[in-house]
């Protein structure tokens, strides 16, 4: 008896070691914030160019008191189903900690109960892929407890797509044209060099 | 006549190191750097060195390329097997080239002819780009078997494995090395103030660079034969400029290459396998950071530095002590124990054993395939080049195939995947009994009770009309050398050939 106490003991303190290491699973928090961001369903951003618009605050239909234990706030850009298919580091997983959908954060405030909005240009990090918005707000631990998001539950309304920089420059272009033709023409002339060697030879 | 024998004497005078009739180095000095034997040794594991980097340069910057290619894992996929699978006929090509025009030629124009591939990769921007790239970057793999022939030219029976051995593993570190050295180019290349996505791309360039120095080095700076180099020796008259489809032949006639191509792609095919998916397996399975995972990936190869070796230096020791039996018995066993301990690495579920076995597993892998190399300069003498490009091209065709069968796609977990990599090799690496050798035996048989020959078994790859042409003369010098394989007891008793023997011909 008193072992079986023991296991659950350290099984429930456990469970409390997990909440307080962070380890927040997304299907138990509420979504009490509403976000919405400036770009239209299907629309597509050029980094460095464009801008989102991002508009946040609390759902006011929510009791009196629900955003007590909100300290911070961090909006976050996710991708969409389309762009984690197939694609194992992009995977949606229930456990936060481990969980990659969000993985560009757009800004990260501390929370007030008013309205907000911000202007924030896409950074040159972020790849071509189609996104969404998303809001979490953090307890004094810092762990999850309410979010928000610019689309629907499945994922599939509200979606945008950006395009990054190329990262290719007509200066590298030409440098690798230049280095091939440069290894090409040696290997012709290595051939010609030991022919020209043969004929030494016989002579 | 006189000025030949003249000649002969100044030869034998200006080796820095011992040599044989063939004029073989019949001794391996590390740290010299003497041509033609030791420069050679240096020039032929650097370069393989560089196209290996090439040819794994790609997978530590993954992350950031399948960001800015919009890759999917089957396109990363693809890719990877597109990476080893274009080396399977390059290095039988490369085995006819040697054969041909000489290891010298043959390498560094194939080095220079793939550096294109390494500096367009910097210039990819679609799935379909990048696995180009990767397929023709990887034809360079096929160096390795210039590398293979040059040390078989160059150095005699009883250093030839250890020859082999270094040079291979030595260039095989470039596998890993290259999970070290790619992520500290692109960091420094990114502070000097490029965007991520552009300098991955400018990260290629010194794999490339690397690449077309190395062959400008074997160019100016090697020698094929002791003697000289093919086309001098072939205007000379010293070698005779050999019939290609004699040459073929005798190479895919010979069942023994086809038995140590298949089992060479459990070694070798298996390396190349695992240098593509491990990071991956440690960085899935037990959440380390990417860093962490391309560190263990990277000691996965560069186990290399000691392990191939050994597994060469090891069949020059056995084959001293037992000849030609004992490098086949210790091939089997290696590589067995080698299955083995991927069976394990399979099952374990704690990072630290996990790494552990990882590490014993990659030591005994790697030294197979030494020891496979230390069998094969025996196989043919005429068709060398072919044969050693045959097991060459088995080992990547092993890589293609187990990636294929078990890492490709969601039917097998990573960790089953590997399980039953290691229960194949073992069943593969089982058809080694089946290798025999007329003059030394096999695992389970001695030498032939008919008295067979180093040279009956030899000459029978030349027609009498060639001998009597004297195209022969090299492989005779060959057949006397590699009487050390009968073992030490069995070399005064066994039967010395008698000028009016008529040779047999051997399958």
């Amino acid at each position: 008896m008193e072992s079986y106490l023991l296991a659950a003991a350290s099984l429930f303190i456990l469970c409390l070691a997990q909440t307080c290491y962070g380890d927040v699973l997304f299907s138990t928090l509420p979504q009490t914030l509403v976000v919405s961001a400036s770009p239209m369903d299907g629309q597509v951003l050029k980094v460095g160019e464009d801008s989102i618009r991002v508009t946040w605050g609390l759902n006011q239909s929510f009791p009196e008191g629900t955003d007590a234990p909100y300290n911070e706030v961090k909006l976050k850009l996710c991708y969409a189903p389309i762009s984690q298919e197939d694609r194992g580091w992009r995977k949606t997983v229930d456990n936060l900690s481990k969980d990659r959908t969000c993985q560009f954060t757009i800004s990260h405030r501390t929370y007030t109960r008013i309205t907000h909005n911000l202007t924030w240009i896409i950074e040159s990090d972020v790849p071509t892929a189609v996104y969404f918005v998303r809001a979490y707000a953090y307890n004094s631990s810092g762990n999850e407890v309410a979010y928000g998001q610019t689309t629907d539950t499945k994922k599939s309304t509200n979606l945008f797509k950006v395009q990054a920089i190329s990262g290719r420059h007509l200066s590298v272009d030409i440098a690798s044209i230049c280095f091939s033709a440069f290894a090409l023409l040696s290997a012709v002339g290595f051939f010609l060099v030991e022919r020209r060697g043969k004929n030494a030879a016989k002579n | 006549m006189e000025i030949t024998g003249n000649a002969e004497e100044s030869h034998q005078n200006k080796f820095a190191l011992g040599v044989d009739s063939e004029h073989k180095a019949t001794e391996f000095k590390l740290f010299s750097f003497a041509a033609p034997h030791m420069r050679a040794f240096h020039l032929s594991w650097i370069s393989f060195f560089a196209c290996f980097v090439s040819t794994f340069a790609a997978p530590p910057l993954l992350p950031i390329i399948r960001d800015d290619l919009d890759l999917t894992a089957t396109d990363i996929g693809n890719a990877g097997i597109a990476a080893v699978s274009g080396a399977v006929f390059a290095r039988i090509a490369m085995g006819t080239a040697c054969d041909l025009f000489g290891p010298r030629l043959a390498s560094a124009t194939l080095t220079l002819l793939t550096a294109p591939a390494v500096y367009f990769t910097s210039i990819s921007n679609s799935a379909v780009s990048f696995l180009l790239v990767r397929f023709f970057t990887g034809f360079s793999l096929a160096t390795f078997v210039s590398t293979q022939f040059w040390m078989s030219s160059l150095f005699s029976g009883r250093v030839v494995g250890t020859a082999n051995g270094v040079a291979g593993g030595w260039g095989n570190l470039g596998g890993g090395a290259t999970q070290l050295i790619m992520p500290l180019v692109f960091d420094l290349i990114k502070h000097i103030g490029a965007n991520r996505f552009t300098a991955w791309r400018i990260a290629f360039f010194i794999p490339g660079l690397f690449q077309t120095l190395s062959a400008f080095g074997i160019f100016f700076l090697g020698q094929d034969l002791p003697d000289g180099n093919y086309s001098q020796l072939h205007k000379s008259g010293d070698k005779h400029k050999d019939n290609f489809a004699r040459v073929f032949h005798h190479a895919v006639g010979n069942y023994r290459g086809w038995i140590l191509a298949l089992t060479y792609g459990y070694c070798f095919g298996v390396e190349l396998t695992i240098d593509n998916i491990i990071a991956q397996y440690f960085y899935d399975r037990f959440n380390v950071n990417l860093n962490t995972a391309g560190i263990i990936a990277a000691s996965f190869g560069l186990a290399n530095i000691f392990s191939r070796p050994g597994g060469g230096i090891l069949s020059d020791v056995v084959g001293k002590k037992f000849g030609m039996r004992g490098r086949l018995w210790t091939l089997w066993i290696v590589q067995t124990l080698g299955g083995v301990f991927c069976i394990l690495l399979g099952k374990v579920g704690s990072l630290s054993v996990s790494i552990a076995v990882m590490l014993i597993f990659s030591v005994f892998v790697q030294a197979a395939c030494g020891l496979t190399f230390g069998v094969i300069p025996f196989v043919s003498s005429r068709s060398l080049g072919i044969v050693s490009g045959m097991t060459g091209a088995g080992g990547n065709v092993g890589a293609v195939l187990t990636q294929v069968i078990f890492f490709r796609g969601s039917k097998y977990s990573t960790e089953t995947g590997i399980t039953l990599m290691g229960v194949m090799i073992i069943c593969c690496t089982s058809v080694i009994m089946l290798i025999y050798f007329p003059q030394w035996g096999g695992m389970f048989c001695g030498p032939s009770s008919k008295g067979t020959t180093e040279e009956d078994y030899y000459m029978s790859e030349w027609t009498s009309a060639e001998k009597e042409k004297g195209f022969h003369r090299a492989t005779l010098k060959f057949s006397e050398n590699s009487r050390t394989e009968r073992g030490i007891k069995k070399v005064e008793s066994a039967p010395t050939p008698t000028p009016d023997r008529t040779p047999n011909t051997y399958v």
